[in-house]
């Protein structure tokens, strides 16, 4: 079973997305907040990570630069859903080396969903 | 004997008569001059209070005689820039660029002291300047160039603090309307257990709203966005015609649901390609198409055509819809506006569509603009320049 770590601090978001990804079939974990997803993804050594930007404590940027400095977590794909669809956000997950970002208010479970699916399969 | 006396008798008399006349118009004279006295002191006394006025007004005053010299500087305008008067009084417009404070006044002046309206120029770090010239007459003939400086600090600060509550606002607002639809999705696709057709025809009218809710904050967001000057653009030299059919193809169930007959014009052979911003110009051919499909009643025209004139891309889209009434098409491009027969056919809608439509084509370096009769319809223009780069476009950060 394929794992999946999703780093969100908002609860109803994360309450759709676990039930949603359960149902499909994946194992999800969860951290509610960037501090808490780092440890969690040094224990579990997750498939794919789902990646919040603005949280408590240490925000999903911080997150993906903490990632980068070591040479095991910065090989996990990573999809960013982020609220804010600002392109200066986008450009900076996409270098900082994001797979595959999402908006929000732009998608919805089914499309987190597919986008999964492209990256890590079923 | 007799005859003597009677001639020195009339001499006299007359004498007496040349006396008294001179002394009567010494009189006049003396009350003339009295009254110049008056008059001159009048004048000076207007002349005092007039420059008193115009010394200690709270605009900034300039005025540029015939020949293009300062002739008149006004204490607040003095301390706008911080110059003396001395110094400056008495220069053309060309000695005075080696000032440097003023530098940023007399480049917006131009050689020739354009007409200006309401321009802003930013002097230093708090302190915000709208210029205005009126050329001075005196009967027909011209006499010089009045400069009015206002300062409108304040005003700048207010808007930016209301701009950035405007932004954090939508920002907050984005958060709960994505819960409400993902929530509403997974009801609708069954994730959460099978639902009555009654529940889905409800729940699709909340998730319907909530969509509605979203398009305006995004609104509020790139307007809040433009006022910034945070509106980022990408710009690629490309060709318009794929942009104008892609947002085309996206109304076409629309067009078809309200019955509407569509026609895209485009001149022949292949138009030369402008430096744009795709996904911006995106939206304001999006505006415009679905401002011109939800004003015209079902079986109009809308036809929309992309053609070049001289150096720029022209796009228009003509519609037979209920039109903009004389007295209100000049707020159209103004934020929140929305004209009065519109709000009576559709309540929905932000007013924020064409106010964003002209800042993105202004920032290209082009220009927008429409002809319309109230009941008969509508065309808006816009065009683009056809050279590899454009003008001031909006900064990122």
């Amino acid at each position: 079973m394929k794992k999946i770590l999703l780093i969100e601090d908002e609860k109803i978001m994360v309450d759709i997305l676990q039930r949603k990804l359960t149902k499909e079939g994946y194992d999800i974990s969860v951290a509610n907040n960037g501090k808490e997803g780092l440890r969690v993804m040094k224990e579990i050594n997750p498939d794919l990570i789902l990646l919040d930007i603005i949280m408590p404590e240490m925000s999903g940027f911080e997150v993906m630069e903490e990632m980068r400095k070591d040479s095991k977590l910065n090989k996990i794909p990573l999809i960013v859903i982020s609220n804010s669809g600002q392109p200066v956000e986008i450009n900076r997950v996409k270098k900082l080396g994001a797979e595959d970002w999402l908006i929000k208010t732009e998608f919805d479970p089914q499309e987190v969903l597919e986008k999964v699916r492209k990256q890590i399969g079923n | 004997m007799k005859k003597r006396k009677q001639i020195e008798k009339k001499l006299s008399s007359s004498k007496k008569l040349v006396a008294k006349e001179v002394k009567e118009e010494r009189l006049a004279l003396l009350n003339m001059l009295e009254d110049i006295d008056e008059a001159r002191k009048i004048v000076e006394e207007e002349k005092e209070k007039t420059e008193a006025i115009i010394t200690n007004f709270t605009d900034g005053l300039l005025f540029f005689d015939k020949k293009g010299k300062l002739s008149l500087i006004n204490l607040q305008a003095s301390s706008f820039f911080k110059v003396k008067s001395e110094e400056v009084i008495g220069k053309s417009i060309l000695e005075l660029t080696k000032i440097p404070n003023l530098l940023p006044l007399v480049e917006l002046l131009g050689k020739e002291i354009k007409g200006i309206f309401r321009k802003e120029i930013e002097i230093r770090e708090n302190l915000v300047l709208e210029v205005n010239t009126i050329p001075t007459m005196k009967a027909e003939e011209k006499i010089g160039n009045l400069v009015i400086l206002h300062d409108i600090t304040r005003e700048r600060i207010i808007e930016r603090i209301k701009t950035e509550f405007v932004s954090l606002a939508a920002h907050q607002l984005r958060t709960p309307l994505s819960a409400i639809k993902w929530t509403m999705k997974m009801l609708l696709e069954g994730d959460l257990g099978p639902i009555t057709d009654e529940q889905r025809e409800f729940i699709n009218k909340t998730y319907q709203s909530n969509e509605r809710m979203i398009e305006l904050i995004n609104d509020l967001l790139d307007v809040a966005r433009i006022e910034e000057g945070k509106y980022l653009y990408k710009p690629v030299f490309t060709n318009i015609e794929p942009i104008v059919k892609f947002v085309i193809n996206s109304f076409k169930q629309e067009i078809e649901d309200r019955k509407i007959k569509l026609e895209f014009k485009k001149s022949f052979g292949v138009l030369p390609k402008a430096k744009v911003d795709i996904e911006k110009i995106r939206l304001v051919i999006q505006n415009l198409l679905e401002n011109a499909v939800k004003y015209t009643k079902p079986g109009g025209d809308v036809t929309v055509s992309l053609k070049q004139i001289k150096d720029k891309i022209e796009f228009s889209i003509k519609d037979t819809g209920v039109g903009i009434s004389q007295d209100q098409q000049k707020r159209i491009f103004t934020k929140f506006f929305r004209a009065a027969n519109v709000v009576r056919m559709e309540t929905d809608g932000s007013g924020l569509g064409l106010f964003i439509a002209k800042n993105i084509v202004e920032a290209h370096g082009g220009r927008i603009w429409f002809e319309s009769e109230e009941e008969k319809g509508t065309t808006f223009y816009f065009n683009l320049p056809i050279k590899e780069e454009f003008g001031e476009f909006l900064k990122e950060f």
